[in-house]
């Protein structure tokens, strides 16, 4: 694994234009925060206050209109846009609230969708999805089209889809926003399994029984940080 | 997991979409196949029916200190010099490699007569070859067959009486008497004397505005012994059909064969043939381009959707660290693979088409080729108007913002 010692948000404000310069939306305010190996942080506030639109600007696809992103020194959003993507491939993981799995590739193609683009052969890169689809309990459903699956095995396929290149830091919008408490349950799971083996997570949620788990709780309101807590 | 598994996935995903988008294409190159192949085959046969009509080569003896004008080429008359064209060098002609391509060889011997009281340009033909290469005459009465019997053109039956117009009441009942150049007539006098010998009229010319207005026909053996030049001839009149050879090789071929012969092409014929030729490939050129053109716009518009269609998806896949390049590659694997099909499918099509087609355009039973290079073509056709009209929309796709593409509103 790709040891990154922390990320940086250095005072980044998001503002959206909407049809043309009328209406300008601020969506984040001068938001700094720091994220350390190894750390389960938790971002929540109430809808519409800007935690997707955080979780997109660390996650180096939404270029801030202010402030700098900086991981292990470098200014993410100072890269070149093909290089922004190879950044995201390396040290990201991404799990989305609607997983956006390929409704026509299987669980095991789903899973391994990040190495499509990488020079390895069909094996090696087949033996990689079938390690993580057994980290997040999907080996035996590897044949399976998503829609052949429950959400929250959907929810775990997510998940080994963004831990397959063994990224520094995994982010997941709202992952158990669309399950039930039951399979909410069962993919918060995982994240605190993957956790547990080292993994840095910053994870954006609605649900305080979940948030309870992290190391870490970061309340947002309208695009600023307003409550920090630490766990023990 | 390669990019191309991703481009197949989603091409057999999206059957119908990558159906009509191949069977566009096939449209298209079927078209211009269909088109290309039905010009080339009826450029061939303009080619041998422009051949056919009339000669493309003249040969004439090397020097001649005499001449008579005939058509534009000058025609030895008086035999001075050595170097004579004998029957013989007719017959020698067909030994030429491109034998096969000599439609008819016409030989003939001209020489001035005195009729009654003008004189007429007399000339002895084979009157089987003569009529093949002379398609465009008609001819009022019929053929001469023997020695004695002439034909004559219109003035010369004018001038010496030999015609007279048909009546109006009498023109239905005789349909097939002449009708170009001063209308209707019938032959009013058989007999002619040609340099004191009787002859009889068994046709007459429709005027032709040619050089043959003002001739004397008769059959060669009898003109050579009438004008006592036996076994010689002033010229040979040669029509080659000539597909893709150009009418120069046939000519030094020509040359070779009777090197005490000046050999020479009408060019006139030759141009006519390449300005009709020019003009049909024009027509098909003009006609694909138009049909093409549709072709590219509907691949485009269905790009374009298609790219909408995607944007969620493409999203997702720049979100988790696909380049730029990565999608475009996606999306011109998918292109190329639909248009390489579109060319091979449109190639099938258009030749089965042209096929049904050639017997409503062409008039003489003339073969259809099947091209295999014209294949390679279409399949290269198809993936340039592929890949040119879904340029500017995968170019997008590869632009759309993984943001806001997976933002769930
Ligand atoms: N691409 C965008 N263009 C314009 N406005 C946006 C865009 N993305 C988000 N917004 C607006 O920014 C605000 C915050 O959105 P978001 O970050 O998705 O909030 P949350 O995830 O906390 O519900 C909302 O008012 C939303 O409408
Ligand atoms: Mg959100």
């Amino acid at each position: 694994m790709k040891k990154v010692s922390f990320l940086k948000i250095e005072k980044v404000s998001k503002v959206y234009q909407e049809n043309g310069a009328e209406s300008a939306v601020r969506v984040l305010e001068e938001v700094s925060l720091e994220i350390k190996e190894g750390e389960f942080v938790c971002l929540m506030g109430p809808s519409g206050s800007g935690k997707s639109t955080l979780l997109t600007v660390v996650g180096a696809m939404n270029r801030p209109s202010e402030g700098r992103v900086v991981v292990d020194g470098i200014d993410v959003y100072g890269l070149s846009d093909e290089k922004r993507a190879d950044y995201r491939r390396e040290y990201l993981g991404f799990v989305f609230q609607q997983h956006h799995l390929m409704p026509y590739l299987n669980t095991a193609e789903n899973a391994m969708l990040p190495l499509a683009t990488l020079k390895m052969s069909a094996k090696e890169k087949r033996n990689q999805a079938m390690m993580v689809l057994e980290r997040v309990g999907l080996a035996d459903k590897a044949l399976r089209l998503p829609n052949q699956l429950s959400g929250g095995e959907q929810g775990r396929l997510a998940i080994a889809r963004a831990i397959i290149n063994h990224p520094p830091l995994v982010l997941a919008d709202e992952p158990t926003g669309a399950l039930d408490t039951r399979t909410g349950r069962e993919v918060m799971e995982v994240f605190l399994d993957l956790n547990a083996q080292g993994q840095t997570i910053f994870m954006v949620t609605h649900n305080p029984d979940n948030a309870a788990l992290a190391h870490r709780i970061i309340n947002i309101c309208d695009g600023r940080i307003v409550d920090e807590m630490k766990e023990g | 997991m390669r990019i191309s598994t991703i481009a197949l996935a989603n091409l057999k995903r999206r059957k119908g979409k990558a159906l009509f988008l191949t069977a566009g294409i096939s449209i298209g190159i079927g078209t211009a196949v269909a088109l290309l192949s039905l010009s080339n085959s009826i450029r061939e046969e303009i080619g041998s029916q422009l051949d056919r009509f009339g000669a493309n080569i003249v040969v004439v003896p090397q020097s001649n200190n005499l001449a008579l004008d005939y058509g534009g080429v000058a025609v030895s008359s008086v035999s001075f010099d050595v170097k004579q064209l004998k029957n013989q060098d007719a017959v020698d002609l067909h030994d030429i490699p491109y034998r096969d391509r000599l439609s008819v060889v016409s030989p003939k011997l001209l020489g001035a007569v005195k009729v009654e009281d003008t004189e007429a340009l007399l000339a002895g033909v084979n009157f089987d070859d003569e009529l093949k290469l002379k398609r465009w005459w008609q001819i009022t009465g019929r053929r001469p067959v023997a020695e004695d019997e002439i034909l004559v053109g219109y003035e010369v039956a004018r001038v010496l009486g030999l015609i007279e117009p048909v009546a109006m009441a009498e023109m239905t009942s005789h349909s097939s008497h002449g009708s170009h150049g001063g209308g209707q007539f019938k032959i009013s006098r058989e007999r002619l004397q040609i340099a004191g010998r009787q002859h009889r009229v068994t046709g007459a010319l429709a005027a032709t505005s040619g050089p043959e207005d003002r001739m004397i026909f008769a059959s060669l053996a009898h003109v050579q012994q009438l004008l006592q030049k036996s076994d010689q001839l002033s010229l040979i009149e040669v029509s080659a059909l000539c597909k893709d050879c150009p009418v120069e090789d046939i000519v030094h071929q020509i040359s070779d064969r009777l090197p005490h012969a000046k050999v020479s092409a009408i060019q006139q014929s030759v141009r006519a043939r390449e300005h009709t030729i020019e003009r049909l490939t024009r027509f098909s050129a003009v006609v694909s381009i138009v049909v093409l053109g549709i072709g590219a716009l509907m691949i485009f518009t269905t790009m374009m959707g298609a790219v909408v269609e995607r944007t969620k998806e493409i999203g997702v896949l720049r979100a988790i660290g696909f380049r730029k390049a990565h999608i475009i590659r996606g999306l011109m694997i998918e292109v190329s693979l639909i248009s390489a099909a579109g060319g091979i499918i449109g190639w099938g099509a258009g030749m089965l088409a042209g096929w049904f087609a050639l017997p409503y355009f062409a008039e003489t039973e003339i073969s259809f080729e099947i091209q295999p290079l014209l294949a390679v073509g279409a399949i290269a056709a198809g993936l340039v108007i592929g890949i040119v009209s879904s340029f500017y929309p995968i170019i997008r796709a590869s632009r759309l913002d993984p943001s806001e593409a997976v933002r769930y509103v």
